[in-house]
C-alpha cells in the first residue's frame, strides 16, 4: 500500500519536473549545449540552413545572461556536412556554469533574429542540488548540524530509520511552506528580520499538523513514529534549510530539492552511524570511552570519509 | 517548589556538574562545528549566554500566565525573539565576528540546551533563582566552547587568542571543522577518566 | 471552547510582545548596522589603496560611487550608469548593448539618499519613466586625487567553493591590479579559509590587465622567498628587497593554497572575470562620456 502511493508521487514527480522543458521546443532550433571544449556552443537547427548566413559570425550576439551588455567575442562558425549543426567556437573560454544568451540575426526567412538560451539542463542542477545535500554538503558530517538528535537516536537502526523518515517528511513541507512564507510574505513586505520566528514557527506547525494527521488518519504509523515528532523540532538542521534557502534566493524545485537532499542526508547519516553502532555494543571498548565519547570518534571518521565527497560535481 | 540551593551554587552547578557540552551533551552543533578558536568560543557563548539568561527570566516572570497547552510553542516564540535580538545587535556591531559565526547565531534557536533548561527550571522556579541558573548554563557553555577552542587553536595553529604561542602548527587537523568530532569525544573521555580516577582514589 | 479562547487569546498577547521587542530592537540596530558597515567598507577601500592611520588619504583624494543598472523596455536591455556630475547632481545615462548612447536624464537625488539602494532606485525610476524595468547590476568606485582619476574600487561576489565570496578589488588607472580584500565568505577554516591570508591575496597584487587575463592557476608549492615578501609584515624583509621580489613574480599565476585548489581557483576565476568586464565596460562609458561632454567629476 505504502510502496504503491510513493511510487505514485514519484510518477507525478517526474512529471512535473519533465514538462517544463517539454515545453521549452524551438520552432528554428532544435537543440544546443556547450560543446567538449571549454569554449564552444553547438547549435542543431531544425531544419537545412545557409551556409553563407550561419557561418558569419557577424550575424551572431551571444552573452551571458547577466552581463547583456559585455559581447563574447566569436572566433569561427562551422557548419557540419548535414547542414544542420553549427558550431560555434570562441576567442576565451565560457563558464559554462552561467546561462548564455545567443541571438543569430536573418536566420529565419522573415528576417526576424532567433535567440536562445544555453545552459546546462536544469533537472541536472536540480540533481546536482539534491546530491550536494545529500552527500557533498551532508548537513551532519559536513555542516555539524543537527547533532543532539543524531547522538540521541543512532543507538539502534529501527530508531534511526523512524527518526529519519519522520524528518525527512517534516521537513520538505516545512522548507515547501517557508518558501512561500518567505517569497510572497517577508520578502515583499521587508521583514526579513522575522525570519527566524516566522521559520520556527513554521516548523512547530508542520510537527503538530503531521501529529494531528497521523494519529487520526494511520494510527498504526503515528505509534511507529509519532515519537520522533516531538525531537524534530530540537534539530536544527529544520530550521538551517529555510534559511539556507532565503539566503540563496532559490525557487520553489530547488527549496524542494534542498529540504529533499537535507532530509536524506540526516537519514543516511542516522542509517550509517546506528550500523556501527549497533556492532559497538559488542565491542570491547575501554571505559573511558563507553557511550557518547566513543560515537563522537566514530562520527568524526565518518565527517573524514565524507570529506572525500567534496568538490564532486557530477553535472 | 523552589529550588534549595544557593545562587552560587546553581552557578556552579552549570558550569560543572550539569555542564551543557561535556555532561548533558546539548547543544553539540556549535561545539563541533566552531569552537575552532578561543576567539569563536567565547563569542557563541556569550550569545548562547544572553538567550539563556533573557529566556530564563522571561519565563520565569511569567509562569502564572503562560498556558500548559502551550507551554512549548511559548518557550519557542520567547527562544526566538531573544535570538533575533541577539542576532542584529552583533550583526549590527560586531560584524566580522558575526560573519564567522555563520549560521550558528540563528540556529541557536534550536537549541535543545535552552529549550531544557526553561521546561525544567524557569517554569518552576522564581525571577532570582532562574537567572542564576540561566548565567551558570551560559557560563557552563562558554567555559566547554572555549576549552573546546582552546585546545583546537593550540594544537592546530599553535595560537591562543591569536597570539602566536608555539610558534610552529603542530596538527592543522584539528583546526578542520571536522576534528571537532574527534576532539569532542577525546575531551569526553579525559573527563570521564578523571571521574573515575577521582572514585577509585575516594574508594580507597 | 473557553479554553481555546484563552489559548487563542494568550498566543496572540505572547506574539504581539514579541514582535514588539523585535521590532523595538529591529530599529534600534538598523542605523547603526548601515553605518558600521559603511565604515568598514571605506577603512578597506583606503587600505587598499595604500592609505592607514599613520598615512591617511589627502584631502585631495575623493570617491566616486558610479552605479550600473540594466533597463529593460519591453524586449530591449540596455546598460544604465548613474553618474554624479561636477555640479553635485546626479545623471542617468542609458548605453544601448552595442555601445551606443541613448538618453542622458537628470535624476534628482541627495547625496547621502544616493547611498540607499531603495531610494536611489525609486529616484531613477521617476527620472526615465516607470514603464521601464530598472535591475541594480553593480557598482564601481572611481578614485581621483586632485581631479585626476588614479584608481578603481570594484565590490563584487563570485562563486566559492561552499558559497559566495565577497571580495574588493582595486585597480590603477592602467587596469593592474593595486590589492583584493576579501570581505565575506563561508570556507573551511584552515583550507579555503586561508584566501583571506596576506600570502595568497597578495599575490594579485601588482598584476597588469594583460597577466590577469590569462590568469590561471599552479599547483606548485609557494616558493619560499615570495612567501617572505608576501608576509613582509611578519617576515620583516626590508622594502626594496619586497619590491624586487614582487616584480620578479608579477607575471606569474597564483599559487593555490595548499588543500583548498578549488577555492583559491574560485577566487582567480572571479577576479579574473571582474577585471576582465569592468576593462570593457569603462571603455565604453569613457567614450560615452568625451562624445556627449558630460562633465563627471573624473
Amino acid at each position: 500500500m505504502i510502496n504503491h502511493t510513493i511510487r505514485r508521487i514519484l510518477l507525478s514527480l517526474v512529471l512535473a519536473l519533465a514538462l517544463p522543458v517539454l515545453a521549452q521546443a524551438q520552432e528554428l532550433i532544435a537543440a544546443k549545449s556547450f560543446g567538449k571544449a571549454a569554449n564552444e556552443i553547438v547549435v542543431t537547427f531544425a531544419g537545412t540552413v545557409e551556409r553563407a548566413k550561419v557561418e558569419d559570425p557577424a550575424n551572431y550576439r551571444i552573452y551571458e545572461e547577466k552581463d547583456p551588455d559585455i559581447q563574447l567575442a566569436l572566433e569561427s562558425v562551422v557548419l557540419a556536412e548535414d547542414e544542420k549543426t553549427a558550431t560555434l567556437t570562441f576567442k576565451e573560454p565560457l563558464n559554462p556554469r552561467l546561462p548564455h544568451v545567443v541571438s543569430i540575426n536573418r536566420l529565419a526567412e522573415s528576417g526576424a533574429a532567433a535567440t536562445f538560451t544555453v545552459m546546462k539542463p536544469y533537472l541536472g542542477y536540480l540533481f546536482s542540488i539534491l546530491i550536494g545535500a545529500l552527500l557533498i554538503n551532508n548537513f551532519v558530517f559536513t555542516k555539524y548540524l543537527g547533532l543532539c538528535v543524531f547522538f540521541g537516536t543512532s543507538k539502534r537502526k529501527d530508531t534511526a530509520k523512524g527518526m529519519g523518515l519522520t524528518f525527512t517528511m517534516v521537513i520538505v513541507v516545512s522548507a515547501i511552506m517557508s518558501w512561500f512564507f518567505y517569497q510572497f510574505i517577508l520578502k515583499p513586505y521587508g521583514l526579513n528580520f522575522l525570519q527566524i520566528v516566522v521559520f520556527i514557527g513554521l516548523v512547530s506547525l508542520t510537527v503538530q499538523a503531521v501529529d494531528t494527521v497521523l494519529r487520526k488518519v494511520n494510527p498504526v504509523l503515528f505509534n511507529a513514529f509519532g515519537v520522533y515528532l516531538v525531537l524534530v523540532i530540537a534539530n536544527c538542521v529544520i530550521i538551517a534549510v529555510p534559511l539556507i534557502l532565503a539566503d540563496n534566493e532559490y525557487n520553489f524545485w530547488e527549496s524542494f530539492m534542498l529540504a529533499l537532499g537535507a532530509g536524506g542526508g540526516f537519514l543516511l547519516a542516522l542509517y550509517l552511524m546506528s550500523s556501527v553502532r549497533e556492532r559497538m555494543e559488542l565491542a570491547n571498548i575501554p571505559p573511558t570511552f563507553k557511550g557518547v565519547p566513543i560515537a563522537f570518534i566514530v562520527a568524526g571518521q565518518f565527517a573524514l570519509a565524507f570529506l572525500g565527497f567534496s568538490g564532486l560535481s557530477l553535472f | 517548589m523552589a529550588t534549595d540551593k544557593t545562587n552560587l551554587q546553581l552557578v556552579v552547578n552549570g558550569i560543572l556538574n550539569e555542564n551543557p557540552i561535556f555532561r548533558l551533551v546539548l547543544s553539540m552543533c556549535p561545539a563541533v562545528g566552531i569552537s575552532t578558536t578561543v576567539m569563536n568560543g567565547f563569542m557563541l557563548g556569550i550569545a548562547v549566554f544572553f538567550v539563556q539568561v533573557c529566556s530564563s527570566c522571561t519565563i520565569a516572570l511569567f509562569k502564572n500566565v503562560i498556558h500548559p497547552r502551550i507551554r512549548i510553542p511559548t518557550y519557542t516564540l520567547t527562544i526566538a525573539t531573544w535570538v533575533t535580538v541577539i542576532d542584529m545587535i552583533l550583526a549590527a556591531y560586531l560584524p566580522e565576528a558575526y560573519a564567522r559565526m555563520g549560521i550558528f547565531i540563528k540556529l541557536i534557536v534550536a537549541f535543545a540546551i535552552i529549550t531544557m533548561r526553561l521546561e525544567m527550571f524557569a517554569s518552576k522556579e522564581s525571577v532570582t533563582a532562574s537567572f542564576w541558573d540561566g548565567i551558570g548554563m551560559g557560563l557552563g557553555f562558554m567555559f566547554g566552547m572555549m576549552a573546546l577552542g582552546f585546545v583546537r587553536e593550540l594544537l592546530g595553529m599553535g595560537t591562543i587568542l591569536g597570539y602566536d604561542v608555539l610558534g610552529f602548527k603542530p596538527l592543522l587537523f584539528f583546526v578542520l571543522p571536522l576534528a571537532g568530532f574527534f576532539c569532542v569525544g577525546l575531551m569526553m573521555a579525559f573527563f570521564n577518566y578523571i571521574e573515575i580516577v577521582y572514585k577509585r582514589a575516594r574508594r580507597a | 471552547m473557553k479554553n481555546i479562547l484563552t489559548i487563542i487569546f494568550r498566543l496572540t498577547v505572547a506574539c504581539l510582545l514579541a514582535g514588539l521587542v523585535m521590532g523595538i530592537a529591529f530599529i534600534a540596530t538598523n542605523k547603526a548596522k548601515k553605518h558600521n558597515m559603511h565604515v568598514h567598507e571605506h577603512k578597506v577601500m583606503l587600505s587598499l589603496l595604500g592609505y592607514s592611520a599613520k598615512n591617511p588619504a589627502p584631502e585631495s583624494v575623493a570617491m566616486h560611487p558610479v552605479y550600473r543598472y540594466l533597463v529593460g523596455e519591453g524586449e530591449e536591455l540596455a546598460t544604465g550608469y548613474l553618474l554624479p556630475l561636477r555640479d553635485g547632481a546626479f545623471s542617468f545615462v542609458t548605453i544601448d548593448l552595442a555601445g551606443a548612447f541613448v538618453a542622458q536624464t537628470p535624476v534628482a537625488l541627495a547625496v547621502e539618499k544616493a547611498r540607499e539602494a531603495e531610494d536611489r532606485s525609486q529616484a531613477i525610476s521617476a527620472a526615465i519613466g516607470v514603464e521601464k524595468t530598472l535591475r541594480y547590476a553593480d557598482q564601481t568606485i572611481l578614485v581621483t586625487n586632485g581631479g585626476k582619476r588614479t584608481a578603481y574600487l570594484l565590490p563584487g561576489k563570485f562563486p566559492g567553493f561552499k558559497t559566495f565570496i565577497a571580495a574588493m578589488l582595486a585597480l590603477d588607472q592602467n587596469f593592474t591590479i593595486l590589492g583584493v580584500e576579501i570581505m565575506e565568505h563561508e570556507e573551511d577554516p584552515g583550507l579555503g579559509g586561508e584566501i583571506v591570508q596576506n600570502y595568497f591575496k597578495k599575490q594579485f597584487k601588482g598584476k597588469p590587465l594583460e597577466t590577469v587575463k590569462k590568469l590561471e592557476v599552479v599547483k606548485t608549492p609557494l616558493p619560499e622567498e615570495y612567501r617572505q615578501a608576501l608576509e613582509a609584515d611578519k617576515s620583516g624583509l626590508k622594502a626594496e628587497e619586497v619590491a624586487r621580489i614582487e616584480e620578479q613574480y608579477k607575471d606569474g599565476d597564483i599559487y593555490a593554497l595548499t588543500g583548498a585548489t578549488i577555492s583559491s581557483r574560485s577566487v582567480t576565476n572571479g577576479v579574473k572575470a571582474m577585471v576582465k568586464k569592468f576593462a570593457y565596460r569603462l571603455a565604453i562609458l569613457d567614450r560615452v562620456l568625451v562624445e556627449q561632454h558630460i562633465a563627471t567629476p573624473f
